[in-house]
């Protein structure tokens, strides 16, 4: 399914995809091969994570194992019994882990007669708007990026700038091109990016709290390996403390 | 005076799979495996134990709609049916191999274990192991809690509050029904944690729940005791933390106990190796390959040449198995008993059907486990509630959103496989909102039918269907167990936006989807 959300993004968006994923591949590669090397990080990412901490979720798996073995039904687009939508003007955002967003909306037929008019240019877009960070409160747009969407789009898979960051995503209809106005059809509610690493509260812990960190597993774990967010990056120096990772 | 702690938690749960207009239904023997291979095996641990006076304490979350199952007549009867198969089988199986010196025994084994399930289920229980569970509760054992109603992964819920305090609300309901107590702690469906669940849990006077270990650890603040120590939400609801190392010795499908070659495998299954014409006659009506429980080979390794099984050799293996959990926990504990200010804690979190279902010795493992701590100077066995009442948490701090699924976030749930679920399930919700407020004091007909529409909708927010699609087993079963709910709630919104029902369909839905007969369609007001 990877291939899919993958296939929806530009080349300049994928090539920022495999840095973040810590793939350094040089400029100027064909597109397919972009998305294959990112396939094949985020795979031994899968296998990583799955090995560390995914088991519970595989033995999950076989209380439903007891039958139908053969039963890998791949077709598994939404039901032919339920309607795709709901001919209303509406959006929804799912965060679903710090670097993925899940939005699914509607514009009404009404609607988007009276948008389309007699103006070609016209067009829908998503405005994913970064209001604070997560813990903090209010509502202050600072930074947003918009994503273009064609009038037969439904959902959309976003990729986050970054973690802990609380977002919207505006439905949005621009009229007379790009320099034409822009108005807010429907608004996602709050979403929040979750963070990767320790909170940055983790520096003020004693020596002795890290310890039992890491008597906890924290080098198990799948985190993000800023210094900011990783304790072991800034534990007072010790064998014990560091042994183990490769940074 | 006991230096550390440990918590055993199970969490018990079946999806919800009700067919009474079939007179057999494939996925019906899901429940009726777990019945066999796991709960009644637990029962049997506990009456072994309670027999030789060994105290044993254990966590045990019943996850609604399993509760719902094991208190419902046509599947209890099913169930007996079930055994009956199994017990030609077991016949069927001695007379084909029983003199075989090496797989003869394995033949009787099976003959044995259905013969005491049925012993234990219809003689002693009488078809009511909800009662069996109870009995221990009452007795303090085992702390029963409960869970989401349906099993939802509620962090994909969070935007809307009404979804979530309707499974939690409708989950305490059904607990205080059946048991006859206020469940003091709730156990999350996979384990999904969000930044503001606390205070739903706190608002329905949960005490406490389980955290992965990621998920607390990149909680604000960080906790200091690491996973050894609960933390305490600014609601007041205290967070046990998952102990990363046990959980990787019994949960890692490569390096947990369970991968041990002496171990029975799972997959080898005469369902599979046999002609299917043979076994067919003892499967209920099927035409497909199956498992059918009766397995005669060891795990042996990476490799199709499986040597058989010989559970005694198994059971010393699940007996030195517990010995080798317990030393490593109390190694664990005494590398952070120094430097903490009370007696470090590990909870060790687990499916129920991990124990016997998955892996065949895991009950014995579980036995052993309370017999060798029952005797140790050092390390206490306790449920969450009793070190709570002990221990009250000496620091505030709220978890991550957090999963226990692949990535340990949502991805399991909310993927490309699954992501058309979300679309239909908001809508229902809204929708069901938006009836509780149009009708708020009906009563009669209109009553039942707004309660069987909060049941549709509480179906459709099923985790386990979405975890199947993307594991692609019986994906179109899973996906069914969507549409289904959610076509019958759209046809319940539009009789009662037309103003016309059919009594005869609405008593056949109910008559199906039978759980939770205290369901109150009011929840889904909107919270102001």
């Amino acid at each position: 399914m990877r291939i899919h959300r993958l296939d929806a993004l530009s080349i300049d968006e994928l090539y920022a995809l495999a840095d973040k994923t810590g793939l350094d591949l040089p400029p100027g590669l064909e597109r397919p091969f972009v998305v294959e090397e990112i396939l094949e990080a985020l795979e031994e990412d899968s296998e990583d994570r799955r090995a560390a901490q995914g088991e519970a979720v595989h033995i999950d798996e076989k209380k439903y194992s007891g039958l139908r073995i053969g039963d890998f039904d791949l077709d598994l687009d939404r039901g032919e019994s339920l309607a795709l939508r709901y001919n209303e003007t509406m959006i929804r955002a799912i965060a679903r882990d710090p670097s993925w967003a899940f939005a699914y909306w509607d514009v009404a037929d009404s609607e988007l007669e009276m948008l389309r008019g007699d103006d070609t240019s016209a067009g829908i877009f998503l405005r994913v708007s970064e209001i604070g960070a997560t813990g903090e409160s209010g509502d202050s747009q600072r930074e947003y990026f918009d994503i273009p969407v064609a009038d037969n789009d439904y959902q959309w898979y976003i990729n986050l700038p970054r973690p802990g960051i609380r977002f919207r995503i505006d439905l949005c209809a621009r009229r007379g091109g790009q320099a034409g106005k822009f108005r807010i059809l429907a608004r996602s509610g709050e979403i929040e990016s979750p963070r990767q690493g320790f909170s940055a509260s983790v520096q003020d812990l004693d020596p002795a709290s890290f310890e039992l960190l890491v008597l906890s597993g924290v080098e198990d774990l799948p985190l993000d390996d800023s210094s900011e967010g990783n304790p072991l990056r800034i534990l007072p120096s010790g064998p014990a403390r560091s042994g183990n990772r490769a940074d | 005076m006991k230096t550390a702690y440990l918590a055993l938690v199970l969490n018990a749960h079946m999806p919800f799979v009700r067919r009474p207009e079939h007179p057999h239904f494939l996925e019906e023997r899901w429940f009726f495996e777990a019945v066999s291979e796991t709960y009644l095996p637990l029962l049997r641990v506990f009456r072994s134990l309670e027999a030789d006076a060994v105290p044993f304490h254990l966590t045990l979350s019943v996850s609604p709609t399993l509760a719902s199952m094991l208190g419902d007549k046509l599947l209890c009867g099913r169930y007996a049916d079930y055994l009956d198969s199994q017990l030609r089988l077991a016949a069927a199986e001695e007379d084909r191999i029983g003199r075989d010196p090496v797989f003869g025994p394995l033949a009787r084994m099976y003959r044995a274990l259905y013969s005491a399930d049925k012993d234990d289920f219809q003689g002693l229980y009488g078809g009511d192991i909800v009662s069996a569970l109870d009995f221990y509760y009452k007795k303090g054992r085992v702390e029963l809690v409960t869970s989401g109603a349906t099993h939802a992964f509620l962090p994909i819920f969070r935007d809307c509050r009404e979804a979530v305090t309707s499974q939690v609300e409708t989950a305490i309901i059904a607990h205080r029904k059946i048991f006859g107590k206020h469940p003091a702690g709730f156990w999350l469906p996979q384990m999904g944690w969000y930044p503001g669940i606390g205070e739903v849990l706190r608002s329905y006077n949960v005490q406490y729940t389980v955290v992965t270990t990621r998920g607390a650890m990149l909680g604000e603040p960080t906790p200091r005791y690491g996973s050894f120590a609960p933390v305490e939400c600014p609601s007041g609801l205290v967070v046990f933390i998952r102990d990363a190392g046990a959980t990787k010795a019994v949960w890692s499908e490569s390096t947990g106990y369970p991968a041990d070659p002496v171990y029975r495998d799972f997959y080898r299954d005469i369902g599979f190796d046999l002609p299917a014409d043979y076994v067919k006659a003892y499967l209920q009506d099927t035409d497909e390959r199956i498992f059918t429980g009766f397995k005669y080979w060891a795990v042996t390794g990476r490799t199709e040449e499986k040597r058989p099984y010989y559970p005694a050799v198994a059971a010393v293996r699940a007996v030195r198995h517990a010995a080798s959990f317990l030393a490593e926990r109390k190694a664990s504990a005494s590398a952070a008993s120094g430097l903490m200010d009370r007696p470090p804690l590990m909870v060790c979190p687990f499916d129920a059907e991990l124990f016997g279902h998955w892996w065949f010795e895991g009950p014995a493992f579980l036995e052993a486990l309370f017999r060798q701590a029952a005797s140790d100077d050092e390390l206490a066995v306790s449920t969450l509630g009793d070190y709570l009442r002990d221990f009250p948490p000496a620091q505030k701090s709220v978890p991550e959103f957090s999963s226990w699924g692949d990535g340990g976030f949502a991805e399991v749930w909310l993927d490309g496989s699954n992501d058309w679920i979300y679309r239909h399930v908001a809508k229902a919700i809204e929708r069901m909102s938006e009836l509780a407020e149009r009708f708020p004091d009906e009563s009669g007909l209109r009553e039942r039918i707004l309660d069987q529409a909060a049941r549709e909708v509480l179906l459709a927010m099923c985790s386990d269907w979405a975890l199947l699609m993307r594991a692609g087993k019986s994906a179109g079963f899973a996906r069914r167990q969507i549409e289904e709910p959610i076509a019958n709630f759209g046809r319940i919104y539009d009789m009662l936006c037309s103003n016309t029902v059919s009594t005869e369909w609405l008593t056949r839905l109910e008559k199906r989807n039978n759980l939770f007969p205290s369901i109150n369609y009011r929840m889904f007001r909107r919270k102001r």
